[in-house]
């Protein structure tokens, strides 16, 4: 089983098929699980502080607004534990740890420039295209799992 | 007890900035509540394409689409707050705009914040104060007379002013350098009371605003405690005589400026600025020590000065001194730097906050600075329309306390 | 709060015959320890990490290409999260998960259908018109334009 950030990474559809497909999707919604039940730290919604801006600055100076570099220190975890990522373009209703197109771009980025295998995709928008979508994460679970055997 | 005043935040980052908490208890110290207003999935694109302004970002089309729920009255709120990331220009440009569309689209009071992660719920205060009495204290903020005698006291962060007023004439006056917040209060509003030959128990009624106004207010039991950006822009067009219509006012302090539009004696939208000392009437303090003349002598000395013929390097207050310090040794004259300070500090409010207010004559200084004539004549410059300067103007904000705190006689005699 | 407490959503696509109701009925009689909370869009599954994936395990079979699943973040009804308390406006998931409930017949469709060759030619690109068409286009154009 391979560890695979999905982008955007609070996505119904990536996060199913992926562990459809054998594999523990990495999103955003455990972060926000795991922050919220942090003890003794009141900052709701989603227990964010001023803390964490601060320990975005391992991806961007302080000259980038505190949003993207809030929104990077959550996506830490996933970025550092990812062995895999599959990224989908055209998500344009995605709000909230999705919703800055800076911190998009950024954490794109980041994940291209990481030495880890790497899908990427359009939203599908008919029936065809999405029997080549699910056909193509499938096909790229496959070969990971392959690979881990082979490194295993 | 009075509902709670609806607040509509429109907003990209506060939540993962870690400030949405201090934003709430900003909102809840002023017993107001937050609201998101409601818009369907579908609606988002058609709301921003309408609009017309072309974002990358979802969350600020999301702001876009909630703001259209709010001018088409889907969204019944009593006043907008908008804040976004400091130093986003996409955020930037989304937030000025939505602020003047849904100030002059639904006639709501708006204002609007770039946070940080330092930004803290003590910073957003005086402005959700500001927000709330507009939203909510028309009636009061409606008088145009003062009656009675009453009195108004302004703590500010540098000088702290008292004002006497008698049927609606100034007849007392008293303005000290804020030391002790309390003592500094207390010897003000007695010099005031002096010169206007009255008792402290004469006083009917008495008002306090600025930074000390709610501690002022509670030992002095004052009927009321209101911040500055209200009162001082009813004093503002008290004292300008400019009660009808729109106008603008600007009030550069000690340690943060304001810059109000006003409509009919009622902010309309406002900004509050100031972080940078260099863009303060402090700078213009240091400027006339270091040029070794009193303050007072600032102005006409810039008045016949050219900023020109001084390069000033920075806006800050320590590399734009030294910029000064170096004209002087270069053979500038005195009236030069200090029509370069003037200047400086002029252009900076001018490009930091008066970007953000439609700028509509009359446009009226008020506050200590409004004395310096040459900062007042660099205004005019980069504004391109004449500055009222009114009498008294220092005292704005106890004028406009004093003047406020006597709908207040009036409701105890009513009551009585 | 059990310490793993874990909530997934079960998720329909418009085009599954199951309903809702169906899923929740299903739930219940499996009894495992899971809390289930029937929603618009099918369910929401509180409790132990083991007892939930048991729950969606058995859940999936009603529907194998017509269900899908993913992690939630807040258990239902916190009230940091909750629509009532936060004054209105739904949580920034929301919109995202509209969306992608729309496709999901297309994705069902596309799980069922693995195997069939396609035909998508990816889409269409917008090409550029090479200067030379382009000032025909023009001349041809005033032309018309000085005759008509």
């Amino acid at each position: 089983m391979v560890k695979i950030l999905v982008y955007p990474s609070n996505s119904l559809i990536l996060a199913d098929l992926v562990a459809r497909f054998g594999h523990e999707p990495l999103t955003m919604m455990r972060v926000i699980r795991r922050k919220i039940k942090e003890v003794g730290i009141d900052s709701p919604p989603i227990n964010v502080t001023p803390e964490d801006p601060k320990r975005g600055l391992k991806y961007a100076a302080v000259d980038v607004p505190s949003g993207v570099r809030g929104r990077m220190a959550l996506l830490d975890p996933l970025i550092e534990e990812a062995e895999a990522a599959i990224i989908v373009h055209e998500a344009d209703y995605s709000f909230g740890c999705m919703g800055c197109a800076r911190t998009n771009e950024l954490a794109k980025y980041v994940i291209r420039n990481k030495d880890i295998p790497r899908l990427e995709l359009v939203y599908p928008t008919n029936d065809d295209e999405a029997r080549e979508f699910v056909r193509k994460i499938r096909d790229f679970c496959k070969s990971l799992t392959s690979t881990a055997e082979v490194t295993a | 007890m009075t509902r709670k005043i609806r607040i509509a935040h429109l907003s990209c980052g506060s939540e993962y900035s870690g400030v949405q908490k201090e934003i709430q208890d900003a909102v809840e110290a002023v017993n107001a509540e937050i609201v998101f207003p409601e818009v369907d999935t579908e609606d988002i694109k058609d709301a921003v394409k309408e609009w017309g302004l072309e974002v990358a970002s979802p969350d600020l089309q999301l702001m876009i689409a909630r703001a259209k729920s709010i001018v088409d009255g889907s969204s019944p709120v009593d006043a907008v707050f908008i804040s976004t990331c400091f130093r986003c220009a996409e955020a930037a440009i989304t937030r000025s705009e939505l602020r003047r569309y849904i100030h002059e689209r639904a006639h709501l009071p708006v204002i609007s914040y770039s946070f940080t992660e330092r930004t803290t719920a003590g910073t957003l205060l005086t402005r959700m104060e500001a927000l709330v009495t507009t939203a909510l204290r028309r009636t009061l903020l409606a008088r145009e007379k003062q009656t009675g005698l009453t009195a108004g006291i302004d703590s500010g962060s540098t000088t702290t002013k008292a004002v006497i007023m008698r049927d609606n004439e100034i007849i007392g006056v008293g303005w000290v350098e804020t030391t002790e917040v309390l003592k500094s209060a207390e010897s003000a509003y007695t010099t005031a009371l002096t010169m206007a030959g009255v008792d402290k128990s004469e006083i009917q009624a008495l008002g306090t605003t600025g930074y000390g106004r709610l501690l002022i207010g509670e030992a002095m039991k004052a009927e009321l405690i209101q911040e500055e950006l209200t009162v001082n822009s009813k004093g503002a067009v008290y004292l300008a005589e400019k009660q009808k219509g729109p106008a603008t006012v600007i009030d550069i302090g000690g340690m943060d400026n304001k810059a109000i539009a006003v409509i009919d004696g009622i902010p309309g939208s406002f900004t509050m600025g100031g972080i940078c000392a260099g863009a303060s009437g402090r700078f213009l303090d240091m400027t006339a020590r270091r040029l070794g003349v009193d303050i007072s002598e600032l102005g006409p000395l810039a008045s016949k000065g050219d900023h020109n013929r001084v390069t000033m390097n920075s806006y800050c207050y320590v590399f734009g001194t030294q910029s000064l310090v170096n004209a002087l040794s270069l053979g500038a004259t005195k009236e030069d730097v200090a029509s370069a300070a003037c200047y400086s500090v002029a252009e900076q409010v001018y490009e930091q906050q008066l970007q953000e207010l439609e700028i509509v004559a009359p446009v009226i200084m008020v506050g200590g600075t409004s004395l310096i004539s040459g900062l007042v004549e660099a205004m005019q410059d980069l504004l391109r329309v004449s500055v009222i300067v009114p009498r008294y103007s220092q005292y704005i904000g106890a004028v406009g306390a004093a003047l406020l705190a006597s709908g207040f006689i009036n409701e105890q005699q009513e009551k009585a | 709060m059990v310490s793993d407490e874990t909530t997934k959503m079960v998720v329909l696509a418009e085009s599954s015959p199951i309903l809702p109701s169906e899923l929740a009925l299903r739930a219940y009689e499996l009894s495992t320890d899971a809390v289930v909370k029937e929603t618009c869009y099918g369910l929401i599954v509180t409790g132990s990490e083991k007892s939930v994936d048991e729950t969606i395990k058995e859940l999936r079979k009603l529907d194998p290409s017509g269900i899908f699943v993913k992690d939630r973040g807040f258990p239902p009804g916190d009230s940091r999260r909750c629509r009532a308390v936060r004054g209105g406006g739904p949580r920034p998931g929301f919109h995202q998960l509209e969306r992608e409930s729309n496709i999901l017949p297309n994705i069902s469709y596309g799980l069922e259908n693995i195997e069939e060759p396609s035909d998508v030619k990816g889409r269409e690109k917008r090409k550029k018109l090479t200067i030379d068409r382009f000032i025909e286009i023009i001349e041809e154009q005033s032309k018309e334009d000085v005759n008509g």
